[in-house]
């Protein structure tokens, strides 16, 4: 469970002061999944960082599982944009990473990794570098990386949009997979409606200049079966697309 | 090293000798003696006079190199990690850095003497500054989503150290030293020019003095050797150490 209240971020620089995001208020309950959805600028890497405990100073309260944000205390995953993995660290190396700076070698189960790795379709590629994966691969390592540390809470930010659309789907269906079976609290960051709609079971639509949630969404659609193909799948995504552009507009125009 | 690699240092060398060899029967005069004179004269005085002069010289360089790489390794990392000090750091070393450290023999002789510290401080100065710059642009080039998953796992100072800030910063510091240690090779000549008796620019030179060509240029080919030794062992050094550099 991640419960966030009132939190705002404030950037400094040596002459000015700068909101990046104000007045913030999210639950997500125990093995939810929370999309985040907003134009670029608007803050929401700021709030990923925010609650992966990146940022030290900030207005409000972050709480998971009912305890402040403390990276030392909790086990948070972050997978950044481009992965984030060690380009001089093999692919087994670098999921065991997590855990090496975790100091937790009970979760350093060779089967279990193997398993995961299996799962991910990425056993035969532990003594690779990343550099030697395509960009779907390093996604799985990614991926690998944070599952195998079992964390309390999982932060994605834009996880799958450098790869090109159908490995996309791709790995999207795996992400579900992987979470269905480790029932971990969720949340991440995309400019992809669909994926929103996907991967959310709900979806917070930040507005486009004043850095706080325009409004929260439930996906009704979440969890079904082949939604991709489903009408209200393209219907709801229509529907909001047209209504975040809508709101998009009118804070432009402000 | 492979086969291959090595293949082609052997024509380099033959090539080299060839050029040599024309060369010295074309000019004919005592100033530019055979190859196949100078080898016979090395085989004959290397282990009886040379040898001491290369390990001196050797010793030296090891020295102020590790000297360069104990203080310029730690001040590149907290200058490429910490922008705060690069900011007051950086117009010190860029003040100092084009410098031609030379000039500066005549104040380390007189702070140090003209014995062994001053040329092994000579040798420190020209290598610390390119390890300083190097390390701090290799870790300056880190991105910061590199940093984020450790960082929200509560990564310390030493995980970043040793998981990041190290490896990153490793091939630059390889080439930075790869690239000063020329210059230092030829600067320690000089420096061994005066107040020793043991170096191979004193050998060098004090062949010179005694018109004694064939013994100069087997101090030549022996200083070239030990630049050989000294570059493939780097060379080797990046390739273990920097093995995913190679893939």
């Amino acid at each position: 469970m991640i419960s966030i209240e009132n939190l705002s971020v404030n950037y400094k620089s040596d002459s000015d002061v700068y909101t990046a995001i104000s007045g913030i208020n999210l639950t997500i309950p125990e093995g939810g999944t929370l999309a985040v959805i907003g134009p670029s600028g608007c803050g929401k890497s700021t709030l990923l960082k925010a609650i992966a405990g990146l940022i030290p100073e900030y207005e409000g309260t972050i709480k998971i599982n009912g305890d402040e944000v403390n990276p030392k205390k909790q086990t948070i995953g972050f997978m950044p944009q481009n992965y984030g993995l060690l380009p001089w660290r093999t692919v087994i190396d670098n999921i065991r990473l997590g855990m090496k700076i975790k100091r937790a070698p009970e979760l350093l189960d060779r089967k279990v990794l193997k398993k995961l790795m299996r799962q991910l379709g990425i056993e035969g590629l532990g003594h690779r570098y990343p550099t030697e994966l395509s960009g779907g691969q390093q996604q799985r390592v990614a991926l690998a990386r944070v599952f195998a540390l079992q964390p309390d809470v999982l932060l994605m930010d834009e996880p799958f949009s450098a790869l090109d659309a159908i490995t996309r789907e791709e790995m999207q269906d795996i992400f579900l997979k992987l979470w269905q079976k480790n029932n971990v609290s969720t949340i991440f960051v995309t400019h992809y409606v669909e994926e929103a709609l996907y991967l959310g079971q709900r979806i917070a639509i930040l507005s486009a200049s004043s850095g706080n949630i325009n409004r929260i969404v439930d996906n009704p659609l979440f969890g079904g079966k082949d939604i991709r193909q489903n009408p209200e799948f393209f219907e709801m995504s229509l529907k909001l697309k047209n209504s975040i552009k809508k709101d998009w507009n009118q804070a432009w125009e402000n | 090293m492979g086969k291959l690699v090595s293949l082609w240092y052997l024509l380099a060398a033959v090539v080299l000798t060839l050029v040599w060899f024309v060369v010295s029967q074309l000019v004919d005069l005592p100033i530019i003696p055979s190859p196949v004179l100078v080898v016979e004269n090395l085989a004959d005085i290397f282990m009886k006079y040379i040898a001491i002069h290369s390990l001196y010289s050797l010793w030296r360089i090891g020295a102020g190199l590790l000297l360069a790489v104990a203080v310029g390794l730690p001040l590149g990392v907290i200058m490429g990690y910490f922008p705060q000090t690069d900011r007051f750091l950086a117009p010190v070393v860029y003040l100092t850095y084009p410098i031609p450290k030379i000039a500066l023999l005549p104040i380390l002789m007189l702070l140090f003497g003209v014995g062994e510290l001053s040329k092994v401080f000579m040798i420190f100065l020209i290598i610390v500054f390119q390890v300083v710059v190097a390390v701090r642009d290799g870790i300056r080039a880190i991105p910061n989503e590199t940093y984020y998953p450790l960082y929200s796992l509560g990564a310390s100072f030493k995980d970043i150290f040793f998981e990041v800030l190290w490896p990153a910063s490793l091939p630059k510091f390889i080439t930075a030293i790869r690239v000063a240690l020329a210059t230092a090779i030829s600067v320690l000549f000089f420096t061994e020019t005066f107040g020793t008796q043991y170096g191979m620019g004193y050998f060098i030179m004090d062949a010179w003095l005694r018109v004694n060509y064939l013994e100069m240029y087997s101090g030549i080919v022996v200083l070239s050797l030990l630049g050989l030794i000294l570059f493939t062992t780097i060379d080797l050094i990046e390739r273990n150490a920097c093995h995913w550099q190679y893939k």
